[in-house]
């Protein structure tokens, strides 16, 4: 063939732009890079690091809805505007509406669990709850002061997280550019990084990446969903005993996004979605005879969230969730302990960041054996 | 006879220059291939965004035999070797493939191992079309992906029809053979 037919055909002005953003992207990550190596400022290294995967662990997250867009003849540019758009308006009214009426809620429990005023009532309270306990496991007795320093821990800690969120408003925004970037041009970038790799390693390093990115896609979208899932059920569940008991439960969308991502924790976490839950209840009915009398709704409460468990176990875990999250007690309890180290959000991040781990770590190596490298 | 002046209009043949589609060797190469032949260039066009262009040198292994298949390759330019690893012996050499030529697109639809091994002969470069592209293109053109399916099915259906007719001679050929063998 001659070489005058290896004329390429000009690429178009979204593209070109888009390239010369993704190419200043590089080299301003590659700036900021060398930056901190030679400042020796490892920590921004770490920043920069954390911003990109967290973009591209929402980039797999994403990725099917701008396929499907663009399979149904829309340009990937503007299918992933439009879902922008919806993400955006979303994030744009939880900041307006949810956010404050959250943070108001964790802080009107914290300040009742804080007030000594309260005190009174708490320890009629405790006395009423051990008794009671005491009729079925003779000499058992609930710390007072036990419970009170964990619940205000909890909640302040909650606080802080979700304040924090409100004060990195920034760092998520910018996250979400990089992720709309990715879901545009991600395909070629990819391409790109793939390309470097030597022949001989080229067809294993692009079924790697193939299979490690649709079980990463599968895993975190069946995570997600089942996430969602909860979180609706215990919606409803808790409304439901508000409605019919009375049970003057509040911050039920917040202890419903508190199970939702709690139950991404296998083994613990359907019990930290029932604990705020069984919190909020005993401090928001302080005194209530009635609602003494039906043991702080905490039987009912539970009995909501075992339900929600069955039907998430034996209905909607088994369809959205793969297998790839089958892990011993032990490591789950390891994990969470090592996740401790870094508060709240590492005991969140621990468990599914190791699914991650594991499914990437299960494709290298099958991979490497199938090629014979190993 | 009057003789036909060869008269050139620089302006006129460079507008029909500008107006001629300028096709990369990559484009060219692909609609050569029975699986693309039916694409339009536009289509074509799509499938070059999703392969990747690889160079090798004389002596490299393009992939092994036994290695996971994972796709086809088309050859832009450069001699490849197709050879069969026998154990105790130097490969032996099946075909030798050049500009334009095409191997392995079996490979596209099932991952099974490779049964022969592709060697660069000399400088080549060639086009690379695996699996998870197809997938790719499946998901997000399905049409398109539909019409490479078609096709593959297609070259699947001729081979089978091809293996059935030798099949048949050479069971005929052993009938026969067991016949002389009786009568003997």
């Amino acid at each position: 063939m001659s070489n005058t037919d290896s004329i390429t055909i000009a690429p178009q002005s979204v593209r070109l732009f888009f390239q010369s953003l993704f190419k200043t992207l590089v080299y301003f990550i590659l700036l900021v890079l060398l930056l901190a190596g030679a400042y020796k400022a490892f920590p921004l290294v770490v920043d920069a690091l954390f911003l990109i995967v967290i973009a591209a662990i929402l980039t797999a997250v994403f990725n099917p809805v701008v396929d499907r867009l663009e399979s149904s003849g829309l340009r990937r540019l503007y299918g992933t505007l439009l879902m922008f758009g919806g993400i955006f308006g979303m994030v744009a009214l939880g900041v307006i509406k949810g956010i404050p009426t959250l943070l108001n809620e964790v802080g009107r429990i914290k300040d009742i669990i804080q007030e000594n005023s309260a005190t009174e009532s708490l320890n009629s309270m405790m006395g009423d709850i051990n008794s009671r306990i005491a009729e079925y496991i003779p000499g058992f007795q609930l710390d007072l002061d036990l419970i009170s320093s964990l619940s205000a821990q909890f909640f302040s800690q909650l606080g802080s997280v979700l304040a924090g969120a409100l004060d990195t408003l920034a760092t998520i925004i910018f996250i979400l550019i990089i992720t709309m970037f990715f879901l545009v041009d991600g395909k070629r970038m990819t391409k790109q990084l793939i390309g470097m790799v030597p022949n001989r390693y080229f067809e294993m390093s692009l079924n790697i990446t193939y299979k490690t990115k649709q079980q990463l896609t599968n895993f975190l979208r069946g995570q997600l969903l089942a996430a969602l899932g909860v979180g609706i059920q215990s919606f409803i569940g808790l409304s439901l005993l508000n409605w019919i008991f009375d049970t003057n439960i509040s911050g039920v969308l917040l202890i419903s996004t508190i199970a939702g991502m709690a139950n991404m924790i296998p083994f613990v976490g359907p019990f930290m979605g029932m604990v705020p839950a069984i919190i909020v209840s005993l401090f928001n009915n302080l005194g209530d005879p009635i609602a003494a009398s039906h043991f702080y709704y905490i039987l009912h409460i539970i009995g909501m969230f075992l339900i929600v468990q069955m039907i998430d176990n034996n209905i909607i875990s088994p369809i959205v969730v793969s297998g790839s999250m089958e892990m011993h007690p032990l490591t789950v309890i390891l994990l969470i302990l090592v996740g401790s180290q870094i508060g709240v959000l590492g005991m969140f991040l621990a468990v599914p960041a190791w699914g991650i781990s594991k499914v990437v770590i299960q494709e290298v190596y099958q991979g490497l054996k199938g090629h014979h490298l190993i | 006879m009057k003789e036909k002046a060869n008269i050139s209009y620089p302006l006129f043949d460079s507008f029909k220059d500008k107006l001629k589609p300028k096709r990369s060797q990559a484009q060219m190469a692909l609609s050569q291939v029975n699986v693309f032949s039916r694409l339009s260039w536009q289509e074509i066009k799509i499938v070059e965004n999703a392969v990747h262009i690889r160079n090798y040198a004389p002596g490299e292994p393009v992939f092994k035999q036994g290695d996971p298949g994972s796709g086809m390759y088309v050859i832009i330019e450069g001699c490849v070797g197709i050879f069969l690893d026998i154990p105790q012996q130097t490969p032996k050499q099946l075909s030798k493939l050049g500009d334009g030529d095409f191997f392995g697109e079996i490979a596209l639809l099932d991952e099974s191992p490779r049964t022969a091994a592709a060697t660069a002969i000399e400088n080549s470069t060639i086009i690379g079309f695996y699996r998870p592209d197809l997938m790719d293109i499946l998901k997000t053109k399905p049409a398109l992906g539909g019409k490479i399916l078609l096709a593959l099915s297609e070259v699947l259906a001729v081979r089978l029809r091809s293996t059935n007719g030798e099949l048949v001679k050479v069971s005929r050929k052993l009938e026969a053979f067991l016949e002389s063998g009786a009568n003997e």
